[in-house]
C-alpha cells in the first residue's frame, strides 16, 4: 500500500463493509484535510462525500464514523476520537450527529497508522473488527455477544494481545437507543446512541494496535512550545474539570466516602498531562473511572454503595449514562406526582419504585430493573430517555399533563441538556442535534469559571472579564447564570456573537482534536502573544507542517459548522424552523440546577427570535431559512458544497439587511 | 574482564526510580520521551515503556535501572565499545555512530525484555541515557504529573 506522505495526520482512512466483508483504504488526503482537520470536521467531510444518505439510524447503510485527528498521538490534551453517525437517539428525527471520547484508543488508532474507520453494512452473525497496524480483519464475535463493556474487552485483549478495545455493551446489542460507545472503564462516546448503531450492524467492537508513530513537521518547535507553556505554569497536573475528581460538595457524605474510602487515584486519557477523572474501587461492587455525571444519583440518594453501583452497572451494560439522569427525573416526578396507580406503573414497564420516593424496592432492586430493561431492550426507556418518555406518555393517555415534564427535561432534540437554562449556551444547544456537551465549559469560561468559582467565586469572574474583554465576547453574569440571587433575567445582547465564536472553538475543538475541558477560553492566556487561540495555531502550524494563521484556523471552525449545517439541510430539509425548542422552554418558568444552586430560567420567544436573526445575519446565512448562502460558502472556500446545495434546491438565498 | 570486576572501575550512575502506587498510566513520560528523542509523537520507540491494566488502574514501568555493573557495557566492550558511561551523569549510553548492531549488549542485559531494544528503520540500538544533555535532566521525569518518576542522582544512590 502506497501513501501519501505527510506530518500530522497518518493518512489513510480505512472502510469496512461488514455485509460484504471489503476492507479497503483511500487517501486521507481525498478528503481535504488540511480543510477539514479531522475529528467531527473529517468524519463529516466523509458523510457528504458518500451522500449524506436519508437512511435510518439503524438502516445498514448508515456508516458509522470514526476519526482522530493531526494531533492525535501527540503528548498533550489531544488524544480525543470523535463518531459521527445518523443517532438514533436523537428525537423526534434520527439526526446525524456525534460523540467523543478520549482514553487510550484514539492515539493506539493513530499510531495503527489510520485518521479514521468507516464503517458501513452489517455482519450476519457478531464480529469485531481487529487492527494491528496494516493487518485488518473482520473476526467472528459469537463468543463475546452478551458479554458486559469490561467483559467484552477483558475477553478480546486476551485473543488480541496489545489492542485497546472499543466496544458495545449489552444495551446496544439490543439496539437500546441510549447505548454508548466503550474504551477501558470510563471513556465512552456517550451521545448519540452510537453503541446501537454498533448492534444493529452486528459489530461488538473494533480492537486495535498500533505500532507507528505520528511524523511532526517541527518537531524541535514543538517540543520548544510546550517546554515554553510549562515554564509559564500552564502544562500541569490538575485539569480544569476539577469537579471529575470526586462528588460535587453538594452531594454531601457520598463526597467524603467516595474520596476516602474508595479512590484509588486520579485518572485522564492517554498522553494528557491533566488527570481530571479519578478511578474508584468499591469491593463488592466494582471498579472503574468517573466523570462529572457519574455522581448524579447523589443527589437522590445518600448511599454511596447506590451511587457507586449505578455508575458501574451503566458503564458495564453501556448505557448513557447522562441520558439516566433524566430518566431518573422524570420518574421521580411520576412518583410524587403519582400519575399512575400501581398497576398501571408495573404494566407500563417501569421499574419497582424505590424505597428513596417511598417505594418498597431497594436501590439494587430499582437499578437492575431499570438497568435491565434498557439492556435488554424491555424498558420503554431503551427508547432512549427523550423518545421512551414521550412514547410512554402518550400510550398512557398523559401527553397533556406530562407535556412540560417531557419538553423541559428532554429539550436537546429529545436529549438531557447540560446547563440548558443558561441563554449563553441556548442558541447552540437548538441548533445542534444534541446538547452542547463538551462545549459547555467555554461558554461558562465567560461566565465565572465554576471551577475557579467554587473556590473563589471573585477570582472566577476575574477570569471571565480578562477572558471575555480578550476574545470581545459579552461577560454579563446574568447571561450565564451566576447571578445574585436565583431568578435570572436572561440578556440576549451579543449571544450571537458569543455562539459564533464558540461554534467556531467547538468545531476546531471536536477536530484537531484538543479536549475541551482542558483547553478552555482563558488557558494558555497570554496576550498578546499568546492566547488559545494561538496556541492551537502555532500547535497545528508545527506539527503538520501547514503553516497556518489564528485567522485561517477560526475559520476552519466555521468551515467545519457550516458543512455539518449543510449536512444537516441536505439530510433532513434543516430549516430556521427547527433551531428552537418545546414549546415549555418559552411557557414556562422553570428551574436548572448547576450543582452550586438553583435558578430560575425563562426564554422569550420573540426575543429568542430575534436572536437567531441576528445570529443568521452575522453567520452569512440565509435569514428566513436558516441555511447557508453561496456568499458565505464560497468565502470558507467551500463552492463545491454551494454547487451542490443549488442543485438540490438547499442553497440560501436571501439575507435580511 | 567480568562486570563484577568494574564495579570499581567504573562510576555510579544515577537512576530513575518509579512507583507503581503513584502511577496513572497516562504515558505522558513514553510521550515526551519519544518527542525530545526521536522527534515523533508516539509511544513504541520510548525508552521509557510503561505496562498497563487500565480495569485495575495499575501500572508498570520497564526502566534501564543503570546497573552498578553493567552488562551491557562489558558485552560491548569486547564487541563495538559503543556503550559509553556518561562523566557527568555517569549514565550507561549508547554511542550511536559507533554501534555496529551486533545486539550484545541485549543478549548481555539481564532484565526481561531487555531495556536496550533495537528500532525498526535505526541502524544503532536505543536505550535510555537519562537525557544527559538535557540541562534539566531525564525529560520523563519532569513531565510526569504525578509525580510517579522520581531522578535519584548518584551521589545519593
Amino acid at each position: 500500500v502506497s501513501e501519501p506522505k505527510s506530518y500530522g495526520w497518518a493518512g489513510t482512512v480505512l472502510h469496512v463493509d461488514l455485509t460484504s466483508g471489503a476492507i479497503t483504504r483511500t487517501p486521507t488526503a481525498e478528503y481535504e484535510p488540511e480543510k477539514y482537520i479531522g475529528g467531527v470536521g473529517l468524519n463529516t467531510r466523509i458523510f457528504w462525500e458518500l451522500g449524506c444518505p436519508k437512511v435510518a439510524a439503524f438502516d445498514p447503510a448508515n456508516p458509522l464514523i470514526v476519526s482522530v485527528g493531526p494531533l492525535t498521538g501527540l503528548p498533550g490534551p489531544f488524544n480525543r476520537a470523535e463518531v459521527c453517525s445518523i443517532s438514533p437517539q436523537s428525537y423526534p428525527q434520527e439526526l446525524f450527529t456525534y460523540s467523543g471520547f478520549g482514553g487510550k484508543w484514539p492515539s493506539e488508532f493513530k499510531y495503527a497508522g489510520y485518521d479514521a474507520v468507516v464503517v458501513v453494512g452489517r455482519a450476519e452473525a457478531p464480529v469485531y473488527i481487529s487492527i494491528h497496524d496494516q493487518d485488518v480483519r473482520i473476526v467472528d464475535a459469537t463468543g463475546y455477544w452478551g458479554l458486559d463493556t469490561y467483559e467484552a474487552q477483558q475477553a478480546i485483549i486476551d485473543r488480541d494481545p496489545g489492542t485497546s478495545v472499543l466496544c458495545t455493551g449489552p444495551s446496544g446489542e439490543k439496539l437500546s437507543r441510549n447505548a454508548v460507545i466503550a474504551n477501558e472503564t470510563g471513556n465512552t462516546a456517550g451521545q448519540g446512541g452510537f453503541g446501537a448503531v454498533m448492534g444493529s450492524k452486528n459489530l461488538k467492537a473494533i480492537a486495535v494496535h498500533g505500532t507507528g508513530v505520528v511524523p511532526i513537521a517541527k518537531p524541535r518547535e514543538f517540543l520548544a512550545l510546550i517546554e515554553d507553556r510549562k515554564a509559564k505554569g500552564d502544562w500541569m497536573v490538575g485539569g480544569p474539570q476539577s469537579w471529575a475528581r470526586g462528588p460535587l460538595d453538594a452531594q454531601g457524605a457520598v463526597r467524603d466516602e467516595m474520596i476516602e474510602k474508595y479512590r484509588k487515584k486520579y485518572a485522564g486519557c492517554f498522553g494528557c498531562q491533566y488527570q481530571c477523572t479519578a478511578f474508584y474501587d468499591m469491593p463488592g461492587v466494582g471498579k472503574g473511572q468517573a466523570m462529572c455525571a457519574s455522581w448524579f444519583y447523589a443527589d437522590l440518594n445518600q448511599d454511596s454503595r447506590a451511587v457507586w453501583e449505578a455508575q458501574v452497572a451503566s458503564q458495564k451494560l453501556g448505557i448513557n449514562h447522562f441520558d439516566l439522569i433524566g430518566i431518573w427525573f422524570v420518574l421521580q416526578e411520576m412518583v410524587e406526582r403519582s400519575v399512575l396507580t400501581d398497576e398501571e406503573w408495573t404494566a407500563a414497564g417501569l421499574p419497582p419504585v424505590p424505597k428513596m420516593w417511598g417505594g418498597e424496592a431497594t436501590d439494587h432492586e430499582f437499578l437492575s430493573a431499570l438497568y435491565g430493561g434498557i439492556a435488554d431492550g424491555t424498558s420503554p426507556f431503551a427508547a432512549g430517555g427523550g423518545r421512551g418518555f414521550h412514547q410512554l406518555i402518550k400510550s398512557l393517555d398523559k401527553e397533556e399533563e406530562l407535556r412540560t415534564l417531557y419538553e423541559t427535561r428532554f429539550p436537546a432534540s429529545g436529549q438531557t441538556a447540560h446547563y440548558f437554562g443558561w441563554l449563553g449556551l441556548a442558541l447552540h444547544v437548538a441548533m445542534d442535534t444534541r446538547d452542547a456537551g463538551n462545549s459547555t465549559d467555554a461558554y461558562l469560561t465567560f461566565g465565572g469559571r465554576p471551577d475557579v468559582a467554587i473556590e473563589d467565586p471573585e477570582e472566577g469572574l476575574r477570569v471571565a472579564e480578562r477572558t471575555g474583554k480578550h476574545f470581545g465576547m459579552p461577560t454579563g453574569l446574568t447571561t450565564y447564570g451566576f447571578a445574585e440571587g436565583s431568578a435570572i433575567k436572561a440578556e440576549y445582547a451579543g449571544i450571537e456573537r458569543l455562539t459564533k465564536w464558540t461554534l467556531s472553538n467547538h468545531h476546531l475543538k471536536n477536530s484537531l482534536p484538543m479536549c475541551n475541558f482542558a483547553c478552555l477560553p482563558d488557558q494558555f492566556f497570554d496576550p498578546p502573544e499568546m492566547d488559545i487561540r494561538v496556541f492551537e495555531s502555532t500547535l497545528f502550524s508545527l506539527v503538520t507542517g501547514v503553516e497556518t494563521s489564528v485567522d485561517e484556523l477560526w475559520k476552519a471552525g466555521e468551515r467545519i459548522w457550516n458543512l455539518r449545517r449543510a449536512a444537516l439541510v441536505r439530510r433532513s430539509g434543516r430549516t430556521r424552523a427547527d433551531d428552537t425548542f418545546p414549546d415549555a422552554i418559552f411557557d414556562t418558568v422553570w428551574l436548572d440546577g448547576d450543582g452550586l444552586e438553583v435558578h430560575e430560567t425563562q426564554f422569550v420567544r420573540e426575543e429568542f427570535e430575534a436572536l437567531k436573526d441576528r445570529y443568521y445575519e452575522l453567520s452569512g446565512w440565509d435569514v428566513e431559512t436558516g441555511r447557508p448562502t453561496r456568499a458565505k460558502l464560497e468565502a470558507l472556500d467551500m463552492t463545491e458544497v454551494a454547487d451542490l446545495l443549488e442543485r438540490e434546491g438547499y442553497l440560501g438565498e436571501r439575507r435580511a439587511s | 574482564v567480568s562486570a563484577k570486576e568494574m564495579v570499581i572501575e567504573i562510576q555510579k550512575s544515577g537512576v530513575i526510580a518509579f512507583s507503581a502506587e503513584a502511577c496513572v498510566g497516562c504515558g505522558t513520560c513514553e510521550l515526551m520521551c519519544t518527542l525530545y528523542h526521536e522527534g515523533v509523537g508516539g509511544r513504541e520507540l520510548s525508552r521509557i515503556r510503561i505496562l498497563r491494566d487500565p480495569f485495575n488502574h495499575e501500572y508498570q514501568a520497564l526502566i534501564c535501572p543503570q546497573c552498578l555493573a553493567p552488562s551491557c557495557y562489558a558485552a560491548c566492550l569486547s564487541s563495538g565499545d559503543a556503550i559509553r558511561i556518561d562523566e557527568v551523569t555517569g549514565a550507561r549510553y549508547v554511542d550511536e555512530d559507533a554501534c555496529m548492531l551486533c545486539e550484545d549488549c541485549i543478549e548481555a542485559c539481564p532484565f526481561e525484555p531487555p531495556r536496550i531494544r533495537m528500532l525498526d528503520g535505526r541502524e544503532t540500538v536505543v536505550k535510555c541515557d537519562l537525557c544527559r544533555e538535557r540541562e534539566a535532566g531525564p525529560i520523563c521525569v519532569e513531565y510526569c504529573p504525578v509525580d510517579a518518576l522520581a531522578f535519584i542522582a548518584r551521589s545519593e544512590r
